[in-house]
């Protein structure tokens, strides 16, 4: 709960500061903090409505419906977008870079693939958390086996597309590979059923692998 | 500025309520641990019936702080309460979800799995 409270203390003056000062010249400092408050306000509604009792919920979308009519009348007034971050892409050149990004996570799921990782999902999760594009969840069965497939990863990602990953060097029972836009996570079967990262990330669109994937296990 | 003595709160699912900071894991005499900064801790309070029980020495990593946090850019982030979150010795995080806002300085610090298991990275 008092996380909560830190979330909405921290975004509740972003509001404010919104709603003032939009359209008055600035620096350019203030302008990006301006930008980094709007991104809050639009996560807000979904936690609240998430995580929140009722009586919170009301209050919650009372707020937001407040600074919606603030904004339309901020709209109105000045007609057109007061402010964009400068650091923006442009929709083509998101695109490049999700289909890039994309070509790597499925050449980084073959290769797991080849060394016998189990039940690898390729998730597309651009639209559910800003920090990175794609989750590669793949099983290993032993330690060794983790090893394995993360340097035969780590080879890949170096040889043919010059990127170093960050995160585990050492295999873990949780192993995860960091490559910026594609995150990759390798399992122990318990561990994988214990955090379920599957469901925490439920939304997000699987995508198709274009080779055999379900390998039949002999017992 | 979270030092020996200080009180936390935990932000996950691991069992544990409460911490208290016994020692900051670094250098020899560091005095103050910040964002993204593993400290020893003793469980003060816990949820009954969880594997983590009252009194157990554990590692932990920081992730809200009442001082606030500086970026490059400007921007300050100061949350209400601190808060870390309990790991293992081979920093896996011992519960599996983790509550509230966290910032993203943990990514860089090599705690991205702290970051994929939290519903909002500022």
């Amino acid at each position: 709960m008092e996380a909560c409270s830190a979330l909405i203390s921290h975004s509740l003056p972003c509001i404010s500061f919104a709603g003032i000062h939009v359209g008055i010249p600035r620096t350019s400092g203030d302008l990006q903090l301006l930008g980094r408050g709007e991104f809050n306000l639009s996560v807000k509604p979904r936690k609240l409505s998430g995580s929140f009792m009722s009586s919170r919920m009301a209050l919650g979308s009372n707020v937001s419906e407040d600074t919606d009519d603030m904004f339309d009348d901020l709209f109105k007034k000045y007609g057109k977008v007061v402010f964009k971050r400068n650091d923006q892409k442009p929709p083509s050149a998101e695109v490049d870079d999700d289909a890039e990004s994309l070509s790597f996570a499925v050449a980084v799921a073959k290769v797991a693939s080849e060394v016998k990782a189990g039940d690898i999902r390729v998730l597309f999760v651009k639209p559910l958390v800003y920090w990175t594009r794609f989750f590669i969840i793949a099983t290993a069965f032993s330690r060794p086996q983790i090893d394995a497939i993360g340097t035969k990863i780590k080879d890949l990602a170096e040889k043919q597309y010059g990127r170093v990953a960050s995160g585990d060097s050492k295999p873990n029972s949780w192993t995860l590979l960091d490559f910026g836009d594609v995150v990759v996570h390798i399992f122990l079967p318990q561990q994988r059923a214990f955090y379920n990262l599957e469901e925490f990330y439920g939304n997000a669109t699987l995508i198709e692998l274009p080779f055999e994937n379900q390998q039949p296990f002999r017992s | 500025m979270i030092q020996p003595q200080t009180h936390l709160n935990v932000a996950d699912n691991s069992g544990a309520r409460e911490l208290m900071c016994i020692r900051i894991i670094g250098a020899s005499n560091r005095r103050y641990a910040h964002i993204g900064d593993v400290i020893v801790a003793v469980i003060k309070e816990a949820v009954p019936n969880m594997p983590l029980e009252r009194s157990e020495v554990v590692r932990a990593v920081i992730v809200r702080t009442c001082k606030e946090l500086k970026r490059d850019n400007g921007m300050i982030i100061q949350y209400d309460d601190n808060a870390a979150v309990v790991i293992d010795q081979e920093g896996n995080p011992k519960g599996t979800r983790v509550f509230g806002a966290i910032a993203r300085e943990l990514r860089q610090l090599n705690f991205t799995k702290i970051v994929s298991l939290a519903p909002e990275v500022l």
